[in-house]
């Protein structure tokens, strides 16, 4: 018996950008009905595929056969009428719109009408867990997270043959993601097909039947889901085996302290948070999304106006509510959202990572062009970027380089004596993020005390020393990473009784 | 779990671009009917009637700048297609006052396509292609009225536009309204008003979510161009003369109008009643100083003062600034009291 004709393939497209070949003679199938895992390093080409997947570009060669059709989407909209849906990796949603009108944006076929009917609206937003928010709210009052499931919603709600979900729950909590992949699971059953891009491997091998690895543009493996476990899949996406993470011996507490704060309250996400940080340690503020570890991180980088309490860096107070007052007293900040808050996507990669030590590169107010270059090469081969592309804009990189790029503005200064990070591997493939961690823990050596924000139990277990857990604000637990384990982390972060709390 | 900070932050930003511009309207309103108490100038029924005249001038003008800085851009050239509008109007109009008109749109619309066109062709910034744009016109402006002034003779045209009507409006005045309640209708209740808005907030997601954003921004450049000649026809109609050059300072009331009336100036929000109580404010204001015979240079200061008041109250760091300088002083004040009494505690939790 024939076998029944693939819902897409995927036949020998490659695509370049200038001399760079993003994705080489790429091939591979997905079945009606069935969920598909993209996986691979940073700029292994699974982001090129998605584009081309969804009309955002096209292949300079190779065909994308749609329902044995072959497809040549001329853009978004012509790729969703003929029935590709699609959940980006940055969030497109509009802050400025209603719910409603956020769901039916650029929906084909509603003629005139700028919102979905309210029982549709409802039906959809039901779907993916959001049973009790109101379509008529304006986004921009919903958290990321739930700004993240409007948008999932959005493209599992449309008439579409072909659902593609790029890292759709790098900003959600466990309950979150639950309600994602119940919704994919119900797609797969009507028969559609769902291509599903993660870096998170354990939610891949948890949700997918087929999986495609790619390394360096081109397809590498294509295996069933059950032949793969988490080792496996890393050692087929970076080529070899991840080297451990090396954390420095515990030193005897010396009692000193290279940050103290006491009483941080930030209205109205965190009350009474207190914390004391050694020289060379890397402390993880773990909690779901919206526990409140952000909002640590942005007050303490000064950039909440209404934050209270006592902070001490190096023994001397540092007034809240100023940045330029926190960057001044040693503190280094890198926000969860790098595009945001921190990375010039057009200007060059050399640019983005001698952006914060302008002043030092130009003594006499006169920038010194053979430093600067000296400078941006040094950081680059200390946080693995090709020396030869330093002058492309940094929009053009993966998301794991996009991040150590932004890691590499807080390299190779003295002026930082406590680096934080909000999220700092999120985006971020296995490898990329092992790199990550490896020059936190360089940082944390050279007596830098690294604080960072995570909502992933795998990223606190394995790089902190000290890990505080925070719930609802407060802080529920805080100990040594020798004394916790996953399990009660886990229970920490989500339902531990808060009376168990630290004082 | 909730974001609360984005809440409150938001909500409030929202409530008070929302109230602003009838709050600003209903000042100005009150400032007019307190006239006879503290002056010797009384406000009549008369003095409302030239306030709808003065808004539907320029009215039309800053709906369509208004739109474009919806999108996220900003167009220079209105002003230049407004005073093109009229010319072409009253050069080919004096027969057939609808022909005027419907030649002057079409040659509006046509500029806003090639306008747009090549702004999304090329992806250059709407400022220096704009400008380019208004000196060229000025130059079709100079080439259609020859001498520089053209004159209408169809007085009954603007006779028959001018009559009051329910002694506040004028037909002219209520065409304008009209305009202005259709395009708010059109984008309050189609998908137009959450499209235009998209493509001025993120281009990028509008794109994602399947918005055909350079059919958004070449369609919103035409209707621009046809609002602007339109409304410059109707107004060379009404003056019974055109001329190719009207200034600048029609194109600075009508972004006043805009900023005034709570759209954004990059891009994404605000809406059509928002202008149309930008241009009521303004031609309200300037009612009021003609009445009271105020020199321009007041009227400008006056002007000015307000748009800058105004855009004070909106910015977002101009609050945070605030509220930091307030949650310094306190928390400083606060540790100074701490100092006092004990030192800092070592605050290791667990």
């Amino acid at each position: 018996m024939k076998p029944p004709s693939p819902l897409l393939s995927v036949e020998r497209v490659s695509l370049s950008y200038g001399r760079f070949k993003a994705v080489r003679e790429a091939s591979f199938s997905l079945g009606a009905g069935e969920v598909l895992g993209l996986c691979g390093h940073n700029g292994a080409g699974k982001s090129s595929i998605v584009r081309m997947l969804s009309g955002l570009l096209r292949p300079d060669s190779g065909q994308i056969v749609l329902d044995g059709a072959p497809c040549a989407f001329r853009s978004v909209s012509d790729a969703q009428r003929q029935g590709v849906a699609l959940v980006d990796q940055e969030l497109s949603v509009i802050p400025a719109l209603t719910v409603a009108e956020n769901l039916a944006l650029g929906e084909p076929g509603l003629g005139l009408r700028g919102t979905l009917p309210r029982e549709e609206a409802r039906r959809r937003l039901d779907a993916v867990g959001l049973d009790h928010l109101d379509p008529s709210r304006p986004l921009e009052d919903l958290s990321i997270g739930e700004r993240q499931l409007v948008e999932i919603a959005r493209a599992i709600g449309r008439d579409a043959r072909l659902f593609i979900l790029d890292e759709p729950t790098a900003t959600l909590n466990t309950a979150d993601i639950e309600h994602v992949f119940k919704a994919v699971r119900r797609i797969a059953a009507a028969g559609c097909g769902v291509i599903y891009v993660s870096h998170r491997l354990d939610e891949v091998l948890a949700l997918c039947q087929q999986i495609v690895v790619m390394r360096d543009g081109a397809v590498i493996a294509e295996q069933r889901a059950e032949d793969l476990n988490a080792a496996k899949l890393v050692e087929l996406m970076i080529g070899h085996a991840p080297k451990p993470v090396t954390k420095t011996a515990r030193t005897a507490d010396d009692g000193s302290r290279i940050l103290e704060v006491s009483g941080l309250s930030t209205e109205p996400t965190v009350d009474d948070f207190n914390l004391a940080v050694r020289p060379g340690t890397v402390t993880a503020i773990a909690g779901q999304v919206g526990s409140g570890g952000s909002d640590v991180l942005r007050a303490l980088a000064g950039l909440a106006p209404t934050a209270q309490g006592d902070v001490m860096v190096q023994g001397r107070r540092v007034p809240l509510g100023a940045p330029r007052r926190s960057i001044s007293a040693g503190i280094g900040f890198l926000s969860a959202d790098r595009k945001g808050e921190g990375l010039f996507l057009s200007r060059s990669i050399s640019e983005n990572l001698l952006a914060t030590r302008l002043r030092a590169l130009s003594p006499h107010a006169v920038l010194q062009g053979s430093r600067m270059r000296a400078t941006a090469r040094k950081i680059a081969s200390r946080i693995g970027i090709d020396q030869n592309r330093l002058g492309e804009p940094v929009r053009r990189l993966s998301g794991g380089n996009q991040q150590k790029t932004f890691l590499g503005r807080c390299m190779e200064r003295d002026d930082i004596s406590v680096l934080m990070l909000d999220e700092p591997t999120r985006g971020v493939d296995v490898g990329g993020r092992a790199d990550i961690h490896m020059l936190l823990r360089e940082l944390a050596s050279q007596g830098v005390a690294v604080i960072f924000a995570s909502s992933d139990l795998e990223e606190v277990l394995s790089l902190a020393d000290d890990v505080v857990v925070m719930r609802a604000g407060r802080i529920v637990s805080n100990v040594p990473v020798a004394e916790t384990d996953n399990v009660r982390l886990l229970s920490d972060m989500t339902h531990a009784r808060l009376s168990e709390q630290v004082a | 779990m909730r974001d609360f900070t984005a809440l409150t932050v938001a909500g409030r930003h929202r409530r008070l671009r929302k109230a602003l511009p009838l709050g600003i309207l209903a000042a100005i309103a009150m400032l007019a009917l307190s006239l006879p108490v503290w002056s010797d100038v009384g406000f009549s029924v008369f003095s409302f009637f030239n306030t709808f005249q003065n808004a539907a001038t320029l009215g039309l003008l800053a709906l369509a700048v208004g739109l474009t800085v919806m999108i996220g851009e900003f167009d220079l050239s209105s002003i230049a297609i407004f005073t093109l509008g009229g010319l072409l109007a009253v050069k080919f109009g004096e027969a057939s006052p609808m022909s005027g008109i419907a030649i002057a749109v079409a040659a509006g619309a046509l500029l806003g396509a090639v306008q747009g066109g090549l702004l999304v062709l090329t992806g250059i910034s709407s400022v220096p292609l704009t400008l380019g744009g208004y000196i060229v016109i000025l130059g079709l402006c100079h080439i259609v009225a020859g001498e520089g002034i053209l004159a209408y003779g169809n007085y009954d045209i603007g006779i028959w536009l001018d009559d009051p009507v329910a002694l506040l409006f004028s037909k002219r005045s209520l065409l304008i309204l009209a305009v202005f309640l259709l395009l708010w209708l059109a984008m309050r209740f189609t998908r137009l008003g959450s499209t235009i808005r998209s493509v001025g907030a993120d281009r990028r997601a509008a794109l994602a979510s399947g918005v055909s954003v350079s059919r958004t921004v070449a369609g919103v450049f035409i209707l621009s161009g046809m609002l602007c000649a339109l409304g410059g026809a109707l107004f060379s109609y009404s003056a019974s003369v055109a001329k190719y050059d009207l200034g600048l300072d029609p194109f600075i009331f009508a972004v006043t109008a805009v900023l005034l009336g709570g759209i954004n100036v990059s891009g994404g929000r605000g809406n059509v009643l928002g202008i149309l109580a930008g241009v009521v404010a303004m031609s309200l204001l300037d009612t009021i100083f003609i009445q009271l015979a105020m020199p321009t240079y007041l009227i400008d200061l006056a002007r000015g003062a307000l748009l800058l008041i105004v855009v004070l109250i909106e910015a977002p760091d101009l609050a945070r600034s605030l509220t930091a300088w307030k949650a310094g002083r306190i928390g400083a004040a606060q540790a100074k009291g701490r100092d006092h009494s004990k030192p800092l505690a070592n605050s290791g939790t667990g």
